[in-house]
């Protein structure tokens, strides 16, 4: 009988098995870690008017509660981007230039009176952004059961620009529901992000004091299709 | 235009070049082509046309060599613009989204499922011819069990395409699979709808896996005879238009690489006998599982018309009345369109099928009789309800007995009723049983009914639930319709590509059950064929049954031969 295959296809179903193992563990991988949203979306900083609302000088630095312009986090579903007259309290022509006067900080600021005198929004970009299947997220639910701003957001206070700290993942989401009492803190701490933050360097307290508030509460986090989806 | 005259043919066959066939001559009115026979001390032939094994595997490997006919490249051209119709109603339906078919809120599974239950249930046939048969040692399988493992994967593969798209966001149907994944959600392993999964792709693999196990041989046949053809004749073999490649070579490379190095060695019919029983063994709960557990799809809800215990045995029962008409379906043109091929599947192959359609045809208008009999029994009225008012009720019934009250789809019903109960039994009389026109409409009889059966089962019980406020009606829109026929044209699409392309014939396991591969064969010569044959159905080898222990003798003029012109094919030189 004559050869019909040339003698290096003798090789060739070992070569195909490991490039089938290769490919397949190539793929696999690569789907793991390339295709979530923990790839894709942590980290998303997109430009803002104005070089952006900088949380790091506010919040960090001068100490500003986080309900001093997310007006209704306590009380909506959504903590509301504030009005431009939030911003002008403070930015006006004869408020703030009594501490700090310099020409290039007018300048930077200076959309914001425009803002306010021709009565039109600053156009701010979204950063936290859940699918359209989802409801509306209820930070006030989340805000009152003692969740700090600071397990969904990172510490704003050390964000110059705001960036997306976690994946908001469906998993993501659900690992809290399953076990929430990590990150419950007292009431009165929930802004205060950078007492939370030491506090949550020590994950074993915040579980021993996660479950008293969790009693105390009468925290029940939904795990049913239901409740975030219609 | 090549007109071949009487003597011709007479010519041909003395000089060997024509095998002789029973199609030459005139049948007998009694026994067929031979087959028929009433004489309960002899079998049946299994094999006519007094073939030795060389003209089998001429005969069979002809069908891919020569072709199967004229008649094959119109008849693949028009299936496969059939076919053209489903990834286009499919793309249509991935763009514009379900609204595109006639579902509504009521009956939210119709057609799709329908036509999956359908081509499933039509698989079940391969199955339990390839195992069940073979574990029961019915050597009349040899001839059709390629044919309908062949079916099997094409009916799978048409199956499984309707799953997949009716799930509406196409994209996310891997969440069939439990894949871990970033939104944390895992299978819900408590659903018959996740059992499906596995047991389709389950299903799906082996029976790939029993097919192309029992090709291997016969696939080393054609690349031996590819090969040699090579050798011998350099420059007017034929080559490929366009690429100006050798066609033998490309049938040796590919055929080569199927066969996988298998080289007719001792050793390795051993292990195929041995990997074919053990394959048999795996797929024989097989053919009661998958149906079983589509059959769950239904009866594990609470709609009444689906929650019925009775589902699992009735609808395997079901799958093996449709596959086997499918066979019927198929094999019935093929036998007449393919020269040779009625040597192979004979008058008695078709009557057996006949008669396993009768029986199941029997199963499956008693389980539809049961299912009326428990719904009186019980006396629950939905139940009872479900039955007559969704069902059985024709509206002039209705008038007889003053209930005012119809069932919308009694002719979907009824069709179902008389094609599948009342068709069948047409099959009580032998003359009818042996004519094959007849045999031929049951068996399309029979396809309508299954489908309709599951249509009954699926939009009948869906379109009137519990409150009359969800009472709707199932309108089928063309993209439902055109999507059903593109899977007809897909399935018999891929059956004539195996037609023309794959071994349509077990051709080693066809050479054990004939009368030389009896080790009393050739001592009793003088004996004659009947009682050549008579010996060869009680001692015959047989794939699965005979291999292993059953002794070196029996097999060595088989199952050695390598059924090519590589080295002399023992039946016909000894």
């Amino acid at each position: 009988m004559s050869t019909i295959f040339p003698k290096w296809t003798n090789g060739l179903p070992t070569m195909l098995a490991g490039g089938a193992v290769t490919t397949l563990a190539t793929v696999v991988g690569g789907v793991w870690y390339f295709a979530t949203p923990k790839f894709w979306e942590v980290g998303y900083m997109p430009e803002q008017p104005g070089g952006g609302f900088n949380h790091q000088l506010h919040v960090g630095k001068l100490g500003m509660d986080c309900k001093y312009c997310h007006t209704y986090v306590e009380v909506s579903p959504e903590a509301n981007i504030p009005h431009v007259s939030i911003c002008y309290g403070c930015h006006s022509e004869n408020k703030l230039q009594k501490y700090v006067d310099s020409p290039a900080h007018r300048e930077k600021t200076e959309f914001v009176r425009t803002a306010y005198k021709t009565d039109m929004p600053i156009e701010w970009k979204r950063v936290h952004k859940l699918p359209d299947y989802v409801r509306n997220f209820p930070h006030h639910a989340h805000v009152n059961a003692g969740v700090s701003c600071i397990s969904c957001h990172g510490n704003i206070g050390r964000q110059p620009v705001v960036w997306q700290h976690e994946s908001l993942s469906m998993s993501w989401c659900l690992d809290c529901h399953r076990n929430p009492e990590p990150t419950l803190v007292a009431k009165d701490q929930v802004t205060r992000l950078f007492e939370v933050e030491q506090q949550m360097a020590d994950p074993a307290a915040m579980k021993v004091a996660g479950k008293k508030y969790y009693e105390e509460r009468q925290i029940a986090a939904p795990e049913n299709c239901g409740a975030c989806h219609y | 235009m090549s007109v071949i005259r009487p003597d011709e043919t007479t010519a041909r066959e003395l000089a060997g070049m024509q095998p002789v066939g029973p199609s030459a001559r005139p049948l007998d009115p009694r026994t067929g082509d031979g087959t028929l026979t009433e004489d309960n001390t002899k079998r049946a032939p299994l094999v006519l046309g007094e073939r030795d094994f060389h003209s089998v595997t001429e005969t069979v490997c002809g069908y891919i060599e020569k072709g199967p006919g004229r008649w094959w490249l119109p008849a693949f051209i028009g299936a496969a613009q059939v076919a053209g119709l489903m990834p286009i109603m499919i793309i249509y339906l991935i763009i514009t989204g379900v609204g595109v078919w006639g579902l509504n809120n009521q009956i939210d599974w119709a057609w799709d499922i329908t036509n999956f239950v359908f081509w499933i249930g039509i698989g079940h046939a391969g199955t339990l011819i390839s195992a069940i048969l073979c574990l029961l040692k019915q050597k009349w399988r040899t001839s059709i069990n390629r044919a309908a493992e062949a079916m099997t994967i094409f009916a799978v593969i048409c199956a499984g395409t309707f799953p997949g798209i009716h799930v509406g966001r196409v994209w996310m149907s891997w969440m069939l699979f439990p894949i871990p994944n970033s939104n944390a959600i895992w299978s819900n392993f408590s659903s018959p709808l996740l059992w499906d999964v596995f047991a389709v792709s389950t299903y799906a693999t082996v029976s790939a896996l029993f097919w192309y196990m029992g090709m291997i041989p016969d696939f080393a046949t054609l690349r031996d005879r590819a090969a040699l053809r090579l050798l011998g004749d350099k420059d007017r073999a034929p080559r490929l238009p366009i690429v100006g490649v050798k066609v033998d070579q490309v049938r040796a490379m590919v055929y080569g690489l199927l066969s996988g190095g298998w080289r007719f060695s001792a050793r390795h019919w051993q292990n195929y006998e041995k990997a074919y029983l053990m394959l048999a063994g795996v797929s024989t709960p097989l053919v009661l599982s998958v149906h079983s557990i589509v059959s769950f799809d239904f009866a594990t809800s609470i709609l009444p018309g689906w929650h019925t215990t009775i589902f699992p045995p009735y609808f395997v029962a079901g799958a093996i009345f449709g596959g086997f008409a499918m066979v019927l379906l198929l094999l019935i043109p093929s036998r007449e369109l393919c020269p040779g091929m009625k040597d192979f599947i004979t008058r008695r192959h078709l009557e057996n099928m006949a008669k396993i359609i009768l029986l199941t045809g029997m199963m499956v208008g008693f389980a539809y009789f049961m299912e009326f009999f428990i719904a009186a029994y019980s006396a629950n009225k939905y139940e009872i309800d479900v039955f007559v008012y969704n069902r059985l009720m024709p509206p002039f019934a209705s008038e007889w007995f003053g209930t005012h009250r119809f069932a919308p789809y009694w002719w979907a019903y009824w069709a179902m009723i008389f094609c599948n109960v009342v068709t069948p039994q047409v099959f009580w009389f032998k003359k009818l049983r042996q004519n094959i026109g007849v045999i031929f409409t049951v068996a399309a009889f029979v396809t309508v009914g299954m489908w309709f059966e599951r249509f009954v089962i699926i939009v009948t019980s869906l379109h009137r639930a519990f409150l009359p406020g969800e009472w709707h009606m199932f309108f089928p829109t063309a993209v439902d319709i055109l999507t059903f026929v593109g899977s007809c044209g897909t399935f018999l699409t891929l059956y004539l590509l195996f037609m023309r392309f794959l071994p349509q014939f077990a051709m080693s396991e066809i050479k054990a059950v004939m009368p030389q591969a009896d080790p009393h064969y050739y001592g009793h010569r003088g004996g004659g064929q009947a009682h050549g044959h008579g010996d060869g159905q009680d001692h015959g080898p047989d794939h699965g049954g005979g291999g292993g222990g059953g002794g070196g003798g029996h097999a060595a003029g088989v199952k050695h031969d390598p059924a090519g012109p590589g080295s002399p094919t023992t039946g016909g030189a000894a």
